[in-house]
């Protein structure tokens, strides 16, 4: 079947400088109900993987409306948020279950 | 307890509105609501399952369990109101009959039973983590209970209001909302392949935030209502436009299909 041999050249062809470019990662801790750092600066124009560890044994919801993300991360564990290409400005997020103490910021610059 | 009377509102708010869409339209279309029960209940077993599994849902498919899940809970959600909004369309071209459908009970349960799950992980994951483990109970569950009365008063409401319609306005007020239902549930789709890297980010291009905050009262209605973004993306606003039009698609076969009819019995 020479199209499938042809779709999966094209296909790695797509995927390829994708994989290539190293996407940069952010770590951000949860210890407390609280964001640490509760400020992230990002690059602009650029896709950026967001790791989110979760320190407290009581689950957390990422979320923000400005970046269109909400992941729901359960105590002791993490998760991986893709976030980005961001035009430069402030993007607020904050632990859905403690919205008041659990608020933060990406900085894209 | 206000913030949590606000979480479980929020959750509820949102599946309110499809809940009442889908117990209205099926009355109206003849078939009661004998779904509704076994549909709540497969909603709360799902929710439930949804919730204790989270940890390894989350780390399937490389830590991107949770975002494809949910992009396959939401899709067929939005697959299922699609089809469902011919059979409206349907109902509504024919004269009022009482002959209860099989395929409108089948979709109401499934769209009921995935929308019913999906928040309600959330709801059942926040009262356990924050009432039951961490000694709160009376406070956060106090908190739910009111959120739950106020969502479901307004979901009352509603419901009384769509029922008060003609029956064949009430149908297409009904193919209205699934069709805004099922686009707002496909932008939801999008953000979380677009969370797991699956869909590309991009620029977006336009920004009413200045107009409705999404983070603002409106803004969370106009959410649930059709899936309202500030800042929609080219790749989100054309798997939108393109939901809203199958459902309208939907609509139109339903018309030729009636026209058809007519043609051959006079």
């Amino acid at each position: 079947m020479p199209w499938l041999a042809a779709l999966a050249l094209v296909l790695a062809g797509a995927a390829g400088p994708a994989a290539l470019a190293q996407t940069p990662e952010v770590e951000i801790q949860i210890r407390e109900h609280l964001f640490f750092p509760a400020e992230v600066r990002i690059p602009a124009n650029i896709k950026v993987k967001l790791i989110i560890r979760n320190l407290d044994t009581t689950p957390e919801e990422f979320e923000s409306y400005e970046l269109n993300r909400e992941k729901v991360i359960v105590g002791n564990s993490q998760g991986v948020v893709f976030i980005g290409p961001l035009a430069p400005g402030e993007y607020p997020f904050f632990g859905e279950f403690n919205p008041r103490t659990a608020q933060g910021k990406v900085i894209v610059e | 307890m206000i913030s949590a009377v606000i979480i479980v509102l929020r959750e509820v708010l949102e599946g309110v509105l499809l809940m009442c869409m889908l117990m209205a339209s099926s009355a109206a279309m003849g078939n009661r609501l004998r779904w509704l029960p076994v549909g709540l209940l497969l909603g709360v077993a799902g929710a439930y399952s949804y919730a204790v599994f989270l940890d390894p849902i989350s780390m399937l498919f490389e830590g991107l369990g949770q975002e494809i899940i949910s992009a396959v809970m939401l899709l067929s959600a939005a697959l299922a109101l699609v089809v469902y909004v011919h059979l409206i369309a349907s109902r509504a071209l024919r004269p009022a009959s009482d002959k209860p459908s099989r395929a409108v009970l089948a979709l109401c349960l499934l769209a009921a039973a995935l929308s019913i799950s999906r928040e309600g992980a959330e709801v059942y994951l926040y009262v356990y983590a924050f009432g039951v483990q961490a000694g709160q109970m009376a406070s956060i569950m106090s908190g739910a209970v009111i959120g739950t009365g106020i969502g479901l008063s307004f979901g009352t409401f509603f419901y009384y209001g769509l029922r008060a319609l003609s029956r064949k306005a009430c149908l297409w007020t009904c193919a209205g909302i699934a069709t805004m239902t099922s686009a707002g549930l496909v932008m939801q789709a999008t953000y979380n392949l677009e969370q797991a890297d699956l869909l590309p980010g991009q620029q977006p291009l336009w920004d009413t935030s200045a107009l409705v905050r999404e983070s603002s009262l409106t803004g969370e209605m106009l959410q649930a209502a059709f899936g309202y973004e500030a800042t929609p993306t080219a790749v989100q606003l054309s798997l939108y436009l393109a939901s809203v039009l199958a459902c309208l698609a939907a609509m139109a076969l339903a018309r030729l299909h009636a026209t058809k009819r007519q043609e051959t019995s006079t």
